[in-house]
This record gives structure tokens, C-alpha cells and sequence, in this order.
């Protein structure tokens, strides 16, 4: 039977801490039965393959491992150094390390959940105090990420690494084939959104991680560009939402209707009897929003919005009724 | 079941612990470490199948006898280990973005804002990356204390909430379950008045009070949210849109059965509701990007309406 791979991954990583030299390729096959039964049963390139792939698994669960020369025979060998892999002193009272462990739980990716509750395993294994608390926390927040695109990108931009990926713009009918420096990621209510540089369109860009089809892939090289000291990705975004609008526009809601355009007004008066006349900040996408309410809302202006909003209503209004699709 | 990456990093952390504690109780080391009392004895089984010689016999030798956990040749190498880059990373970015959550209770934010200092200090450079992932709650807090309250206390609430589909407001009573936020804030709760249960948008929340009735949801498993807070049930009534490219945005805001490709780059989305017609602000807002193929009473609706408002305008029968 094969030998799972977390006991060969266990096995590969306390053979490297446990030495004070650097130990050869060979050395490790021979300490190591899951790969001496790979270079036996199958080949010397498996054997390679499986100790590269290894390497990199333990690399990213944060070990450290040097490549060295063996000062007996100048071979090649590797170590995981002792000074270079410990964590350094901590001490979190019992308020901090409870708040941080519900914290920890917020994420509701695989990756993310995983790396997050691996750093509170050796927190806890330095001796973090770990009280469970009987009380509820007051809310629940989490943090989704079910676009496939987040893993790689964040991994692009931790790495400082180009990527390419097809992308569909906002309403585009077809995908473009992108090349970013990935700069950062933000989730803002809910999506996720990436900013980078493009290199075709030699621009600091946002994209929707949504509209990214197909699969996201690392390229070789670094980034050409440099690395804005802060990149403000939520500002970007909010802007397309329509926020932080200056312009205003005057519509009528029916009373006792358009409750959300009612938090938002900046002024509200009593039209007559059914009507009330709000004035609201007017951003993009207004239109859109204000088509939603139908006959609860009447624009008064300006005449371009106005314009707007009646198209989408002759829209709506001209849509022949079809029949059900057998 | 976790994968091989999570139990190797588990297992690194777990001698760390073992080494410490000889005796240690299966039961609390799960619990210490956020598994299962079964998850754990898999990763013992694993164990002393480890060590730094196969064949030598220099091996981890660990057991338990299922209550207890002794590690019979301790050795020091089983030191406390440097944080990973995405460790540092998931933990920092959501204890950051916990932090600056509205309505959370201040003595909490304070614990965390200490815990990250602390945590950004020990994770060195690991910590580098996590400036690059950011995350942000909405600022929905105005009802916030009153639910909390309610919560804490287990009473019945009264609200004034703003239906969506149906462009009105109305008046129910609720037995709230939980708060969560994902985008958006939500409160779980048992409506009394529908009989059901329901996620209420903070933010469309325009009146709240705490009742002095106690709180008397039905007793259930808290629901699956792996696949999004609102989620339609299976038995709910099917809606099928046509939407062009400009309206693809549906398929990423409303959770859905199918999204098939159309040849000019738009979608054929299946979704379900509970209420197709309060699907009606959706055709309105989509206007020339969609088409309802059904249920045809929907697109009547949505056309009713549009007609109703042109007259506002001015304008006569299309």
C-alpha cells in the first residue's frame, strides 16, 4: 500500500529539523520509506518529482529549509534550521486569544480556513492559553470566496508574480486575455475584487474576480512595474457602485414606498397628498436603481437621467409575453 | 476529512503540544486544536509511523490508549514553529477585518487589536503579505444594539422592514436566531408573522423594537450557508431569465441552479424563489438585458408595472 502522503510530508520534515547538517538527497531517501519505495518501485525521476513537490508543500506550511553543502563531502544537502524556524516569543492573555479564535472562523474558503486555523494549531502548540468561552459571539461574520480565481491570485500576489487570465469586462460580450501584476485583493460586500497592473493596457486596473473565466496562470519573471505604497482597491469599486457621487438628482417617491432611497436622501419634502420629492446624491448607475421601483418613483430630473429611466421602463413595458418553453 | 497539507501542519503543531503535556486527554486536544476527537486519533495513528529513520527504528513513540496521550521518547526538536505566510495571512486579515466590524462589542475589539499587534510582531515577514488581502464589513449598525440585546436576553423583536420584492414596508415579529455578515449584515430569524424562516438585511431595518416576550424559535440544526446566506429552497418555484451580456451580473448576485451561455455572450440563468413576483424590481432593473422566458405571469407583472410608470411620464399605452 502507498504510504499517505501527510506521514511522508511528517517524515521529510523531521528528518530536516532534526539535523545539525545538511542531509543529501540520498541520505533522505534512505531515512525515508515512502521514498525509497518510490526510487525502488518505480523510478529515480518519481522519486525527484516527489521530493521537489514535497520541498514546496513544506515550504508553504512555512518551514524554512536551506540548501547547503555538506562540509564532508561538498555534496549538496538540506536542513531546516533550528534559529530559523522557531516562533518567536509570544503571549496572548485569554481575552486575545479568544477574541482570535473567532476571528479564525470567519473564513469560508478551504485554503483560507485551513491556513487559519493552522496558525492558532501552533499558537496553541507554543503555549497560547485556550479557553473556550461559553459565550456567543454577538455576530457572525464570514468571509466568502467562491470565486475560483481567489487561490491563485492570492498566491500571485503574495509571490509578486504576472499572471494571465481571460476576462470579461462589465456588459462585454466577449473575454479578453489579460496579463496583470497582481497588486492586491479586497473583499468589499461580499466580492472580491483584484487590483494590479495591466500590462497591455499600461494602467493600474481593478477587476472583479467574478468576471474572470478559465483558469488563472502564473508567469515566469517578476513584476516590471513598481508596487504602489498603498493601493486603495475599495475606493475604485465603491466609485462604479455610484458612491461618493457629487452630482444630485431630484425624484418623487410614493409615500410609504422607497425606503432605500429614503435613507439615502439628502433632502425630503412633501410633494402633496401621495408624493414625497427627495433629493439624492446621483452616481453611476442610478438609472438602474431607480427603474427597480417601478410606479413608486417618478424622476423629476435631471432630463438626462429622466431620459434614462423612461428608456428602461419602454424597455420593459415593450417585452412581448412569450409562451413557456416546452 | 482534511487533506494532506492540514493534517502535516497539524501533526507539526500537535508534538509541539504533546511535548508539553504528558497525558494529555484525547478530548481536550481536539478541542484545543478545533477537530474532531476521530480526526485526532487518525493523525495518532500516523504518528509513530514518523520519525527521522524507518528502518533504523528511530520513530515518534506516541499512544493513547483513547483517553490519554503519552509520548515516550520526547525529543527537542518538537519546538514551537514560525508562522507561514498565508497563516500570518488568513489570520491577520480576518482578525483585522473582525476588528473594524460595526457593532462589535468594544472589550472585543480590543482583545483583537492587541492579539494582531502581537501576531504581526511574531509572524515577522510572513506578515509582509497580508497588507495585500483586505476585507470590509458594511457599516449597517444602526439596529445593531437593539438586536444584540434581544440576543443576549432572548426576546421577541418588532420590526419595520422594507421588502424588497415588494417595494413596501412591513411590520412582523421575530425570534432572532443569530447575526451574520457576509457583504451584507443579516438577521436569522423565526417570523412570526410568516411562519417561517427568514434573513432580515440590516439595512433595511426602519424600526426596531426589543418586546418583553421571550424569543421562542423552533428548535432546528443552524442551516448549510456554505453555498451564500440567502438561499432559495429546492421545492421553491423555477424563474428562467434570458439576459445579454449586460446582464450577467445576475448570475453573480443571485444564487442560482444553472447559468448556460447564450451565442451573443449573454445567459440563460435558472434560479428559484419562494415569490416570483417579488423577482419584479429584477426585471425592472434589467429592463433591454433581460427577458423573462417564464414564469410568464412575472413578465406581465414586471410589464404592468413599467406601463404604470410610463403613464407618470406622460406617456400612453406602448
Amino acid at each position: 500500500m502507498a504510504i499517505a502522503k501527510a506521514e511522508r510530508l511528517m517524515n521529510l520534515a523531521l528528518c530536516l529539523m532534526n539535523t545539525r547538517r545538511p542531509l543529501s538527497k540520498k541520505e533522505l531517501r534512505e531515512s525515508i520509506e515512502a521514498y525509497r519505495e518510490a526510487w525502488q518501485h518505480s523510478s529515480e525521476e518519481a522519486f525527484n518529482r516527489m521530493f521537489e513537490r514535497d520541498k514546496d508543500d513544506l515550504r508553504e506550511l512555512g518551514l524554512v529549509i536551506d540548501v547547503d553543502e555538506n562540509a564532508l563531502d561538498g555534496e549538496l544537502g538540506y536542513l531546516a534550521r533550528a534559529d530559523r524556524n522557531r516562533l518567536p516569543e509570544i503571549a496572548l492573555d485569554a481575552e486575545e486569544a479568544a477574541a482570535l479564535t473567532l476571528a479564525a472562523r470567519v473564513w469560508q474558503q478551504a485554503k483560507m480556513s485551513g491556513a487559519a486555523s493552522g496558525a492558532l494549531q501552533k499558537l496553541r502548540a507554543a503555549g497560547i492559553p485556550f479557553t473556550e468561552t461559553e459565550r456567543r459571539p454577538a455576530l457572525e461574520p464570514r468571509i466568502p470566496a467562491r470565486e475560483a480565481a481567489f487561490e491563485p491570485l492570492l498566491t500571485a500576489a503574495r509571490d509578486r508574480r504576472p499572471v494571465t487570465f481571460e476576462y470579461r469586462k462589465a456588459g462585454a460580450a466577449a473575454v479578453e486575455q489579460r496579463t496583470v501584476e497582481p497588486w492586491a485583493l479586497e473583499c468589499w460586500r461580499g466580492h472580491w475584487y483584484l487590483a494590479g497592473w495591466d500590462r497591455d493596457r499600461e494602467d493600474a486596473r481593478v477587476f472583479r474576480l467574478s468576471r474572470i473565466t478559465g483558469k488563472v496562470r502564473a508567469r515566469s519573471g517578476a513584476f516590471l512595474g513598481a508596487v504602489p505604497e498603498h493601493v486603495d482597491v475599495r475606493a475604485t469599486v465603491a466609485k462604479f457602485a455610484g458612491e461618493g457621487a457629487t452630482a444630485t438628482a431630484v425624484v418623487r417617491v410614493r409615500r410609504g414606498a422607497g425606503f432605500p432611497l429614503r435613507t439615502k436622501a439628502l433632502a425630503t419634502r412633501r410633494a402633496d397628498d401621495s408624493w414625497d420629492e427627495l433629493e439624492i446624491p446621483y452616481g453611476n448607475g442610478l438609472g438602474a436603481d431607480l427603474a427597480e421601483f417601478g410606479p413608486d418613483v417618478l424622476v423629476v430630473g435631471p432630463e438626462e437621467l429622466r431620459a434614462d429611466v423612461i428608456d428602461r421602463l419602454r424597455a420593459v413595458a415593450g417585452t412581448v409575453v412569450e409562451s413557456v418553453d416546452a | 476529512m482534511s487533506n494532506a497539507i492540514d493534517q502535516t501542519r497539524r501533526m507539526l503543531s500537535l508534538v509541539t503540544y504533546l511535548r508539553e503535556r504528558p497525558g494529555a486527554e484525547v478530548a481536550e486536544v481536539a478541542r484545543a486544536f478545533g477537530i474532531s476527537e476521530r480526526e485526532l486519533i487518525g493523525d495518532l495513528n500516523v504518528l509513530p509511523m514518523c520519525g527521522t529513520s524507518f528502518r533504523g527504528g528511530d520513530l515518534l513513540d506516541i499512544d493513547t490508549d483513547g483517553e490519554r496521550i503519552w509520548w515516550h521518547n520526547v525529543d527537542d526538536v518538537a519546538q514551537p514553529l514560525r508562522l507561514a505566510a498565508d497563516e500570518a495571512t488568513a489570520l491577520l486579515v480576518a482578525a483585522r477585518a473582525v476588528a473594524g466590524l460595526p457593532g462589535l462589542r468594544a472589550g472585543d475589539r480590543e482583545a483583537l487589536t492587541r492579539a494582531v499587534a502581537k501576531i504581526e510582531n511574531a509572524a515577522g515577514e510572513s506578515a509582509e503579505g497580508s497588507a495585500r488581502v483586505g476585507v470590509t464589513f458594511e457599516a449597517e449598525s444602526h439596529v445593531f444594539a437593539d438586536i444584540d440585546r434581544a440576543l443576549s436576553e432572548g426576546r421577541r423583536l418588532w420590526l419595520r422592514y422594507y421588502s424588497h420584492g415588494r417595494g413596501g414596508m412591513t411590520e412582523r415579529e421575530v425570534d432572532p436566531i443569530r447575526l451574520l455578515t457576509e457583504g451584507h449584515t443579516y438577521l436569522e430569524a423565526w417570523c412570526r408573522t410568516s411562519e417561517d424562516h427568514r434573513m432580515f438585511r440590516l439595512d433595511r431595518v426602519a424600526e426596531i423594537r426589543v418586546l418583553d416576550v421571550p424569543a421562542d424559535p423552533p428548535k432546528r440544526e443552524p442551516r448549510d450557508l456554505s453555498g451564500g446566506l440567502v438561499n432559495p429552497s429546492a421545492d421553491d418555484p423555477e424563474v428562467v431569465v434570458e439576459v445579454s451580456s449586460g446582464g450577467r451580473w445576475v448570475a453573480e448576485y443571485y444564487t442560482h441552479d444553472r447559468a448556460e451561455e447564450l451565442p451573443d455572450g449573454g445567459l440563460r440563468i435558472t434560479l428559484r424563489s419562494a415569490d416570483p413576483s417579488q423577482l419584479r424590481p429584477l426585471v425592472l432593473r434589467l429592463g433591454r438585458d433581460g427577458r423573462i422566458v417564464s414564469p410568464p405571469e412575472l413578465a406581465e407583472q414586471a410589464r404592468a408595472a413599467a406601463l404604470e410608470a410610463l403613464a407618470h411620464y406622460g406617456e400612453g399605452q406602448v
